[in-house]
This record gives C-alpha cells, structure tokens and sequence, in this order.
C-alpha cells in the first residue's frame, strides 16, 4: 500500500509540476531568449521560400471577417482624414530609397491593381477568407528604387494602443517583393472599412495576420530595425511574437 | 542466493540512445501538450473547415456568464466550471479560459510564449523520434516491433490473456501482439499525423506545400486533427504509465534510466 502510495503521489507530483516549472523557466530572461532563437531558425529556414499562398473562389469568401487589432485610429489626423473620405490622405516612402515617394490614394487606386482572394491566418489561430485587391508593394518600391543598403521596409501605421506605443511592422527585401505582397485598397469589392484598416492596408498572405498593418501611412526602408521602438522589427514582435510569421 | 545470481538476472534492456530518446520525447511532448493547450485557449474552438466556419464547429470552450464554463462538443453543451471555460488563469485567481492554468505553459494566458515553447520542442520531440528511429532501425531493434499482417489474429488472444479469459499469450517474439501495435501505431501513424497538420497549419509551409493542408481539409481542418492526435497520444500515454505502474514500478523506471532490468522468474528477455 505505501509503495502504491508512492507511486501515485510521484507521478502526481510530476504532473503537478510541469506547469509551474514551465512557469519559472519562462519568467527566466535566459531562458526565454533561448527558447525565442528557434524563430531565428524557422526564419533562417522558411523566410524567404519562393511558395505563393493558396487562392480561392469567390463561393469561399468567409461571409463575416472578423475585426481583432488595436481598435481603429480615433486621433483627430485619422478622424480627419476619414470624413473626407481620405483625399487628404497620403502615403510616403522614404528613407534608403533614391526617390521618396508621396502618393495620395488617388495616385495608388490609378495604379494597376492586383487582385487575390486568399486566407487570412490569424496568430490566435482562426481563418477568414477574403478578396483583396491592391497595389503589389514591389510596384511601389521598383519606383522608390531602394539604395544598395536597404534590407527591410518599415510599416508605420496610424493606431497605437492605450500607452501610445504605435502599431509597425517589417517584412526584408524579398518579403516586400514577393508577388503577392500588396497594398490593400479593397476587401471584397469594396474600399475597406475603416475598422479593416482604411485607407491602406498591407496584405501579407504567406504569414500570420499581424504582418498584414492595417493604416498604413509611410513606408521607410531602412538597412536595419533594431533602434525602432522595442527593436524587433514590429508592434507584436517586441511583445514576444516571431518577427518571421510563417508558422 | 549468492552475489552473482543476482547480477545474472539483470538484463541490459535499453540502450543509452534509447532511454535518451525516450526522456527527451516525454518532456517534449509533455511540454507539447500544455503549450499546444496555452496555444488552443487563443481561439478555443475547432472547425472541420478550411476557414473558420462556426456553423462546422466540432468543440467550443468558453464562458457564457462570469463564473460559469461551458463545453460544447459536435453541438452539445456541459456545465464544465472550474475547470474547462472557466478556471485558474494562472497567477492565483480565476477566470475566463478554455483550459487551466495548471494545464498550460506559461501557466497564466500567453499566447507568445505558449508559441516559443511549442515549436522549439516540436523540434526535440521530432529529433529524438527521428534518431531513435534511425539507430533502432540500423540495429535491426525495430522490426520486431512493428506490427506485421501475421500478427493481426493474435490480438484478440492477447487481449483474451490480459483479460484472463485465456491462460497463455499466443507464442510472440520480443514484443507481443499488442505492443507491436501500440508501437506501430504511434511511431509510424500518430507521430508523422501530429508533424504533419501542425506544418498544415503553417501559412508559410501552405504556400509551399498546398497539398499537405489540403490533404487535412484545409487550415482549421488540420488544427483539428492535430487536437484529436494529441487527445490519442494522451490515450496512449495513460495506457503507457498504467502498465509502467502495474508491471513493475521500479524496476521498469530503473531500466528506463540505468538500462539494467531484473527479470522476474520465468520471465523472457525483451520487455
């Protein structure tokens, strides 16, 4: 009977244990950034595949998208800009590029579009599938034409959250230059919606949904990103998520 | 009963890449479970559909009201508060959340984190399985335990003798019937199953590899499956420690750990 005893209580200490040991090794900084090294290998490995994402049918277009980001802009800028129907609105392109660039959203709807009905994955783990059209964002940086030094473009967006902290993200070169990487003026045959990230949005298919910045307003293509806010190449990124989201 | 009888009945049974294998597959895939579990609370819902698609939804955990958790399977709802949709969130109060803190790592809802730990050891589960493969199957150690067409009418009797309905077990080689395809069954079914939707759920790896995601029923499809295949691990994982428990505790761990197992009277070599 005590060996029984023994026998239960060590294997339900052992079941007990796994998630305040879990627990600690995480709170442990060291710990922590060595288990974060395998997005490193993950990015290493997969950043760059020339893969495109699945399209889809118009017949499987999810019928209600749903809305799960910083909640929309209420600044007096984006307020502004929203009740005149954003003709004040423009996207810049600047930093290591030989020709900065200010488009407003006139100038980017007269450009050719692409058009793809793809899915969207969330981190958190559901799906939606939508028709996006937009401007492919190499279309954009062939006539920013990037120096030599540049290795990543920036994503500066117009919502922050309840401390101020804004939303950005980063894709590299061949990220940015990938064919279905677009600026996103349209969700299923409409402009997007304000709450879907009106006026721009950037549509990024092969990885999670927090790459794909909702309001965007400058682009800024840099040789690097570690000086930006908490240094990891995104809003999410710098509270712990994948800077690479393909996984 | 002298010194060296003693030593004659201990058995060298598992070598070091085994019990190394074995160790770091049952802490990965531990860890697996309770981070994949941290992952599941994000979205915790499971859809037979390509997108998320809540008129397919096998599962839902959630909370209707404060203090009150509910389970719904293929439709039907369970009052499961306390524990499923409404529990320990993890740093000493409770809460809103599909599943327990004591059940997830990190212990308290973090979905970054559930993330780092899972893939860093989806990568040490995959390895030790990989190389505990490898060497037993260079060995010549594997094929006695995968499960051959010759085996398939000595399972019942098998079960018939575990069950006492039959004296003897049916004349078997190292691993009998049963374990054979136990084994079979995890190494070569339920393993590659649980590494392949995990990737089918990977945009990245879809854009590269449609058919796999395809092959599952699309994205929340593959999230599905990848659930059952833990829900059938764990089954097997309890079946494992059962019978860890009931033949044996101690000398089973030692041998586990050290390698040496003490045969018992009348009793083969292989486990």
């Amino acid at each position: 009977m005590k060996r029984r005893l023994f026998i239960a209580s060590s294997i339900a200490a052992a079941l007990a244990g796994c998630a305040p040991i879990g627990t600690a090794l995480n709170d442990n900084p060291g710990f922590h950034h060595f288990l974060g090294l395998e997005g490193s290998l993950d990015a290493a490995l997969m950043g760059n595949l020339p893969g495109l994402a699945r399209e889809y049918s118009l017949a499987d277009i999810s019928k209600h998208f749903p809305v799960d980001s910083l909640p929309t802009p209420m600044t007096s800028t984006y307020q502004s800009l929203l009740e005149h129907e954003f003709r004040n609105y423009t996207l810049t392109v600047v930093g290591a590029v030989e020709r900065p660039l200010r488009l407003s959203l006139a100038q980017l709807q007269r450009m050719p579009q692409q058009s793809q009905i793809t899915r969207h994955d969330c981190v958190e783990g559901w799906s939606a599938i939508g028709a996006w059209s937009g401007v492919p964002l190499h279309r954009i940086l062939q006539m920013a034409r990037p120096r030599r030094d540049a290795r990543y473009a920036i994503f500066r967006c117009m919502d922050s959250d309840d401390q101020g902290t804004p939303y950005y993200e980063s894709l590299d070169m061949a990220q940015a230059y990938q064919p279905q990487t677009i600026l996103a003026l349209q969700l299923n045959g409409e402009p997007i919606r304000p709450d879907h990230g009106a006026p721009v949005r950037l549509r990024v298919p092969t990885q999670l949904g927090y790459k794909s910045a909702k309001w965007v307003r400058e682009i800024e293509v840099l040789g690097s990103f570690s000086h930006l806010y908490g240094g990891k190449g995104g809003y999410w990124e710098d509270q712990g998520y994948e800077w690479y989201a393909g996984i | 009963m002298c010194y060296s009888c003693i030593v004659q009945r201990l058995v060298y049974r598992y070598a070091l890449l085994t019990r190394l294998a074995h160790w770091f597959g049952a802490i990965a895939v531990a860890v697996l479970i309770s981070s994949g579990l941290q992952i599941f609370n994000a979205a915790p819902y499971l859809d037979a559909a390509d997108r998320s698609t809540p008129a397919r939804r096998v599962l839902s955990i959630d909370s209707p009201a404060d203090g009150v958790g509910r389970t719904t399977v293929f439709g039907r709802s369970f009052t499961t508060t306390g524990v499923l949709g409404w529990g320990s969130d993890g740093t000493g109060g409770e809460g809103a959340r599909a599943f327990p803190g004591w059940l997830t790592i990190p212990a308290y809802q973090d979905l970054a984190d559930g993330r780092r730990w899972h893939f860093f050891f989806a990568w040490v589960a995959s390895l030790a399985w990989v190389a505990w493969l490898l060497s037993s199957a260079i060995k010549g150690t594997l094929a006695e335990m995968i499960l051959r067409p010759s085996d398939l009418r000595k399972l019942w009797p098998m079960q018939a003798y575990y069950l006492r309905l039959r004296r003897e077990p049916p004349p078997h080689g190292t691993y009998n019937p049963l374990q054979k395809a136990a084994y079979t069954f995890v190494l070569f079914v339920l393993a590659p199953l649980i590494v392949l939707t995990g990737l089918a759920l990977s945009p990245g790896i879809d854009a590269i590899a449609h058919p796999l995601t395809v092959l599952f029923g699309g994205r929340q499809f593959a999230r599905l499956w990848h659930f059952v295949g833990m829900l059938l691990f764990v089954g097997f994982a309890l079946v494992h420690i059962f019978q860890v428990v009931t033949q044996g505790f101690l000398n089973q761990m030692r041998s586990m750990i050290s390698g040496w197992y003490r045969l018992r009277e009348h009793e083969s070599v292989g486990p």
